[in-house]
């Protein structure tokens, strides 16, 4: 069976061979610590780097794109847009925020990666 | 087979269509009685058994499999069919917020979640981003219908009306589970499916832009999770075999509206031009060869 792996929460979801889920719902009905906020590609707060499996994730589609710009370039997800059908791995920071809501003061916290001092 | 009906509900009848859009009145007889044996066996299931009881209690009769939406999704309408579409739509959601407006005043204050999973729904119907309904205008306008049109009552079937007021019946009347049953699980829940399987015909057939076609991208994915954050309001609340038995109910009436809804769409606005619905490989070949 294809497995979701949210790396940061160290816990694998494993759901129907022939299915393409959500990975946000996945999230969701799991328990799995994945920030999020509003499910519709407005916030940006459920952004997922995407370690492994890139080929098995949906196309991002115009609102995802147009909220995550170039941090799609940089392998990132939003999990309440992305569709999987296979194996695939997501880490993430667990303080993130939203994209509007970050100070983006430099102290790190405000990252658009949400990854102190990566950003 | 499918679980109906808490005490009192002996009015309530089992869903009369089946998958292939036809009526079929000896399987409501037979569900009918198998709804009265279960109803005085009923005890309190468990969050999986519950779980699984209201996906099987509409997977049969999902509004995805309706004649509308197979022909749809087999990009077999004409522009004007998604005119008639949105407008019929427009009627049975536009008025989603009153809708859960009403099962927020019918909510207890110890829910909260439930209270603050309503709110947040309504906002992002009508005001966290561009109105649903507007999007919904924005797609029949592409198609070359107008708001006005869209918008006046007397352009909707009767069938978009009985479905409007059922949804504020069940929202105003029913136990807040009850109607998170109805609406989100057995309404809400469904629409993922309807258009993952309409919006790449959008696209790829019919050259909509994702732009025109947002409505839909939209919805398919927030209806996920506001049929994922149902779902868990409705096995957390639901903590009683009676309350679990009138969800199951309203699950199934829920799908029955839907998909009796959907099949009215083709028989009135595409039937004229297309003929009656047959599957492509129900066909005969010299038809669709
Ligand atoms: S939760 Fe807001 S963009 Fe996904």
């Amino acid at each position: 069976m294809p497995r979701i792996y949210f790396k940061t929460a160290d816990q694998y979801v494993e759901f129907a061979e022939g299915d393409e889920v959500n990975v946000l719902r996945v999230a969701i009905r799991e328990d799995v610590d994945v920030p999020w906020r509003c499910a519709s590609g407005n916030c940006g707060t459920d952004r997922l780097m995407v370690e492994e499996g890139a080929e098995n994730l949906d196309p991002p589609r115009r609102r995802e794109r147009a909220r995550l710009g170039e941090l799609v370039d940089e392998g990132y997800r939003l999990a309440c847009q992305t569709y999987t059908r296979g194996d695939v791995t997501f880490s993430w920071n667990p303080d993130q925020v939203g994209l509007d809501d970050e100070p983006g003061d430099g102290d790190g916290a405000g990252s658009r990666t949400g990854w102190a001092g990566t950003g | 087979m499918y679980t109906v009906a808490g005490a009192g509900d002996s009015d309530l009848s089992p869903a009369p269509f089946n998958r292939n859009n036809s009526y079929n009145g000896n399987n409501a007889d037979r569900e009918h009685n198998l709804k009265r044996q279960e109803q005085s066996m009923a005890e309190l299931m468990s969050s999986s058994e519950f779980r699984v009881a209201m996906e099987d209690a509409f997977s049969g009769t999902m509004a995805k499999d309706a004649s509308f939406s197979r022909a749809w999704a087999a990009g077999k309408l004409h522009k004007q069919h998604f005119v008639h579409w949105a407008t019929n739509h427009y009627h049975y959601i536009g008025p989603f917020g009153d809708y859960l407006g009403l099962m927020y005043a019918n909510t207890p204050d110890h829910a909260r979640d439930a209270k603050d999973f309503l709110l947040q729904n309504m906002y992002e119907e009508e005001l966290s981003d561009d109105r649903h309904t507007d999007l919904l205008i924005r797609f029949a306008e592409a198609c070359g219908g107008t708001r006005e049109h869209v918008q006046d009552r007397n352009n909707a079937m009767p069938f978009a009306k009985g479905m409007q007021g059922w949804m504020y019946y069940v929202s105003g009347r029913e136990n807040f589970v009850v109607s998170s049953a109805a609406l989100i699980v057995g309404l809400e829940s469904q629409v993922p499916s309807i258009y993952r399987a309409q919006y790449p015909t959008l696209i790829n057939k019919y050259r909509f832009s994702e732009w025109e076609a947002e409505f839909f991208d939209l919805h398919i994915t927030s209806d996920e999770i506001h049929g994922e954050r149902g779902y868990q309001i409705v096995l957390k609340y639901a903590d009683t075999p009676e309350l679990q038995q009138r969800c199951l109910h309203f699950v199934r009436e829920a799908a029955d509206m839907r998909f009796a809804y959907t099949k009215a769409l083709y028989q009135t606005y595409v039937e004229p031009d297309l003929g009656p619905w047959v599957e492509e490989d129900e066909r005969e070949p010299a038809l669709v060869g």
